[in-house]
């Protein structure tokens, strides 16, 4: 069959998209498909067509364990728990509760930027399975100082350092400097982006790098924790 | 592809393309949002083909599974976010079907098992609305019933049953009592009129544009 025609490009298309192209025709022409860009144009019309007619079916809400089997497909190493028995949750908020606590220690001694710190999470990536657990960051609300803190201390080989990142949505990681696998750090005015807002963070991670820090100013080492903001 | 004026499916178009985007580059937070915002129509839509819940639940997850999986080759430029999901949630449970289990979806159509003629509506008693009133209310929606009225009633509704609950040409046919051929031939029929009044409305609507 030529199917270059556009007419029969079109009549396939559209029994495809509508469903009623089954069997044997259905798998022929979904091999088919990547090589023709005339039914790849015409499975996109008769699918803008189409799908929008499925606009009036009333939403039905899955179960919650589809969501958890998805992420259990996906991550299987990330979701063995119901979210609220996970360990690292209460860990996270307990540590969260702690730095925000110091955070507001800070903004209480100076005021007046009365904005709210924010607090980030960094969960472990399994980027290197010997490192696990979580590292809470929190932003003072001027966004001009920074307290990091791992929840439990990280174990590393003797000659390596934890590297702090921060990254737009889109665009290279910039170091906001080294941090302390044990204990807190403290990040001041000079060696952060400056204003939180505006400033386009997305997420924040922590690389493994060798004494001093990457020497190309990228992430050398694995990523082993990243958090949204 | 003009953006149609179908209630709020071009408007989620751009915070789902963000969300699809972001998950394409491996953000699992983003995919959550966007399982949030869609799963509940991906639902539906498979729902209806597929009426064994617990397989449609496995099917869900593998459809969000191939989601994540494909998101980086989502093209917003060629397609909108929602008509890409639903495409291949329909794809999924099309492809689960089998006779065995589309045949028990047919029984309960008419009372009557003597009536030679079935009403359609009552054929089409089910949970939810029929096919035939989908279709209606997304005509009403999209301003085309006038055009589709000059489809006849049997060929809306065959077009209504093999879109909105995935039935085979034959399995229309035997619902409708109907040949085979009369049947597939409503069905090209129906198709085509719908792209007509489609792009018809899109002309319409580009005239009110300029």
């Amino acid at each position: 069959m030529d199917y270059a025609n556009p007419r029969l490009a079109d009549a396939l298309a559209a029994q495809y998209v509508a469903g009623t192209l089954r069997g044997r025709a259905r798998a022929r022409f979904e091999t088919l498909l990547p090589s023709h860009p005339t039914l790849q144009g015409a499975v996109r019309d008769w699918q803008g067509r189409l799908m929008p007619l499925t606009g009036v079916l009333p939403e039905q809400a899955p179960p919650a364990r589809v969501w958890r089997g998805i992420q259990q497909r996906l991550w299987p190493a990330l979701a063995p728990l119901p979210w609220w028995q996970r360990l690292s949750l209460w860990r996270a908020v307990s540590g969260a509760a702690l730095v925000a606590v110091l955070g507001l220690t800070v903004l209480v001694a100076s005021p007046p930027p009365a904005q709210a710190p924010v607090v980030v999470v960094l969960q472990s990536t399994g980027g290197d399975p010997t490192v696990a657990g979580s590292i809470v960051a929190s932003f003072s609300g001027d966004g001009r100082s920074l307290v990091a803190r791992p929840l439990t201390p990280v174990s590393l080989q003797s000659d390596r350092v934890l590297e702090l990142w921060w990254a737009p949505a889109q665009g290279k990681p910039k170091s906001l400097g080294l941090m302390k696998a044990d204990g807190v750090t403290l990040l001041s005015r000079g060696q952060l982006p400056g204003g939180l807002r505006g400033s386009g963070i997305d997420h924040m991670a922590v690389s493994v790098e060798p004494p001093g820090g990457s020497p190309t100013g990228q992430p050398t080492g694995p990523v082993v924790f990243y958090g949204k903001l | 592809m003009k953006a149609l004026n179908e209630s709020d499916w071009p408007e989620r178009s751009r915070e789902l393309s963000q969300l699809l985007a972001r998950a394409g580059l491996g953000d699992r937070a983003a995919f959550g949002r966007l399982y949030e915002r869609t799963s509940g129509h991906l639902y539906a839509v498979v729902l209806r083909i597929q009426r064994d819940r617990a397989m449609a639940e496995d099917l869900l997850q593998e459809i969000y599974v191939s989601v994540w999986k494909a998101a980086a080759s989502f093209d917003a430029a060629r397609s909108q976010p929602l008509t890409w999901l639903t495409h291949i949630a329909r794809n999924r449970a099309i492809d689960s079907l089998r006779r065995a289990q589309a045949q028990p979806r047919t029984e309960s159509l008419s009372a009557d098992e003597d009536d030679d003629r079935p009403d359609p509506h009552e054929a089409l008693a089910s949970e939810g609305p029929g096919p035939l009133d989908l279709l209606g209310q997304a005509s009403d929606r999209r301003q085309l019933t006038q055009c589709m009225e000059h489809l006849s009633p049997p060929q809306r509704q065959s077009v209504a049953l093999a879109f909105y609950d995935g039935l085979s040409h034959a399995e229309v046919a035997e619902q409708l009592r109907e040949p085979l051929g009369t049947v597939k031939s409503w069905v090209r029929r129906a198709l085509q009129t719908l792209k007509g009044c489609l792009e018809r409305a899109a002309v319409r609507d580009d005239g009110k544009a300029a």
